[in-house]
């Protein structure tokens, strides 16, 4: 019964007042484990203490995020990030903790990290919409516009009572799938203009070079030349009403429209 | 000899991404049996169930976003379908054409369903009223304003009388349709109800709600006759079978599960999805129940009779 190993590890180093606290105390428990019934369930027990640590983990874990939160709103954004990291050690399991680190990298421009985190939050949570939106604001500003539109029309699944989803997030969204579709249109209408500057159609059979046809083709392929110019002055502009328009550069002060307010863009999640 | 629930058929990759809504209607003509699933990727997906498989009819493009809720009209012709485009667009099943395309304002279009007589659609709004439109007009007809908040849900009753919504605050409202008088506000759950469905015989009203439990009502007197609890997440979707005696429900908790409404017992648990399940429906006879959700998949289990 008495083969604890700690006795002799102890050594001279060690109090002598210690070690006698702790021979008693472990007399004490031997004897309450006597007592109690024999078969002890030692599983229960060690679970129990697995919770106690998880609890403590958990407590420290709100105490990180709350500092952090606080750190974000003092402006002071890399060193909430520190806060929550260390909070997401503890419990890395916490979607609240990656969905506040995500708002804090788009803030900080740091793109893909931010994209990173608000996935992890998604994962954790698929059912949280709030998860959903900043997953779509993150990977809005990398440029994933078709992602986003997809994301925020999860989240509106999730929550359509959300007026912001619908009337920042998505509607911005679509106003900039607009504009990348009508850029790309654009493009290829240059791409074609130009082709066809090159190799005209009009100077593929042979032909007399005194002739008519000659004249005919040369004035096609300036005509030509001219639209692409004048293609190529032109930009693809979005009203405030999400109307694409394509407008001659330098017509007009630049009309791009602002993106929706952010004022509430940080958000403590209280969850 | 007992027959036993078993999956029939599975449609693997049914869509470009997930599906939000399904539907099982039977055509008056020739008798043969339509689906229509809607997902968002924009699509509505027409598919005809014969010798025990799906078969790809149309695909209706139209939509500029996700599809959120589609119904087949009772004779089996016309097909609504609702998106976050705020479109209601009705689509011919036998031609695969689009008949009509209403515009129902900005957030106006959430659930749809038609009237029994299928002469009107019933669709939620942001504002807590019920838009009833018309199929033949196309136009808003009328509209019955429970003065709460978003509807999520809507049920007619099969005989007709009643219209039930379900609100994101877990109000359930039953109106007189023929009064067009509010009868019954019942505060039933704390959390959205997703759906809600009347038993053929009318007298039954059963809510599904992310608290995760079903209730049933007893729709004349407004009485709760029954919580239940079984799934481990929301309650998406539920439909009461033609037999009148059983409905199903799903769930984000991946599963599919059947109830017998006498006893309010679980009969049977189907754990076949990936991921959440967003429809569920029974076929007209009630001998198959049609899934759909997340994985993109639809299945089709077997029910004993």
């Amino acid at each position: 019964m008495a083969s604890f190993g700690w006795k002799r590890k102890a050594g001279e180093k060690v109090s002598k007042s210690m070690v006698q606290h702790f021979v008693a105390e472990t007399e004490k428990a031997e004897e309450e484990g006597s007592n109690q019934d024999e078969d002890v369930d030692w599983l229960q027990v060690t679970k129990k203490r697995r919770e106690v640590l998880l609890e403590d983990c958990g407590a420290q874990s709100r105490r990180l995020k709350d500092e952090g939160a606080q750190l974000a709103e003092q402006g002071r954004h890399w060193e909430a990030i520190k806060k929550w990291d260390e909070a997401i050690h503890l419990t890395p399991d916490n979607p609240v903790l990656y969905e506040m680190k995500s708002q804090v990298l788009s803030i900080l421009q740091e793109v893909f990290p931010a994209v990173e985190a608000a996935e992890m939050a998604q994962k954790l949570r698929p059912l949280w919409w709030e998860g959903w939106q900043t997953l779509g604001r993150a990977q809005l500003n990398l440029g994933e516009v078709d992602l986003a539109v997809r994301s925020f029309q999860v989240a509106i699944h999730l929550c359509p009572s959300e007026q912001s989803l619908w009337q920042d997030d998505l509607a911005w969204a679509r106003t900039l799938q607009k504009q990348h579709l009508a850029t790309k249109e654009k493009m290829q209408q240059e791409e074609e203009a130009r082709k066809q500057i090159l190799s005209a159609p009009e100077l593929e059979e042979d032909f007399d070079f005194e002739s008519d046809e000659v004249l005919a083709a040369c004035e096609a392929i300036a005509e030509r030349q001219t639209k692409y110019e004048e293609l190529k002055k032109t930009s693809v502009v979005i009203d405030a009403d999400g109307n694409v328009k394509n407008l001659v550069a330098g017509e007009g002060t630049s009309a791009s429209p602002l993106p929706p307010s952010k004022e509430q863009f940080i958000k403590v999640r209280g969850l | 000899l007992l027959f036993q629930y078993s999956i029939l058929f599975k449609q693997e990759h049914a869509h470009d991404d997930a599906i939000w809504t399904a539907a099982w209607g039977k055509s008056e003509a020739d008798g043969t049996e339509t689906i229509i699933t809607g997902s968002l990727d924009d699509m509505v997906k027409v598919w005809k169930w014969s010798d025990e498989k799906l078969e790809l009819q149309w695909t209706l493009e139209g939509h500029q976003l996700g599809v959120v809720s589609v119904d087949i009209s009772h004779n089996g012709a016309i097909a609504a379908s609702s998106s976050l485009d705020a479109h209601i667009r009705l689509w011919d099943l036998e031609s695969g054409k689009q008949i009509k395309s209403m515009d129902a304002g900005p957030v106006d279009a959430w659930s749809v369903a038609f009237s029994p007589d299928s002469k009107h659609i019933a669709t939620g709004s942001h504002h807590g009223k019920v838009n009833i439109f018309g199929v033949e007009s196309g136009k808003k007809e009328y509209s019955l304003d429970t003065r709460g908040k978003f509807i999520l849900s809507i049920a007619y009753s099969p005989d007709g009388k009643y219209l039930a919504s379900g609100a994101i605050d877990g109000i359930i409202n039953i109106f007189d349709i023929a009064t067009g008088k509010l009868l019954h506000t019942l505060e039933g759950h704390a959390m959205p109800i997703r759906s809600l469905t009347f038993s053929p015989d009318s007298q039954l009203l059963v809510t599904a709600s992310d608290d995760g439990y079903i209730k049933i009502y007893d729709v004349q007197h407004a009485n709760l006759a029954g919580t239940l609890s079984g799934h481990g997440s929301w309650v998406l979707n539920v439909a009461f079978s033609p037999d009148n005696t059983h409905f199903v429900s799903s769930s984000s908790d991946k599963s599919v599960k059947v109830w017998d409404a006498g006893s309010r017992a679980c009969i049977n648990t189907f754990f076949d999805h990936q991921d959440q399940v967003w429809s569920v429906k029974y076929n007209s006879n009630g001998s198959k129940i049609i899934s759909a959700g997340d994985d993109r998949a639809i299945h089709i289990y077997d029910c004993p009779m």
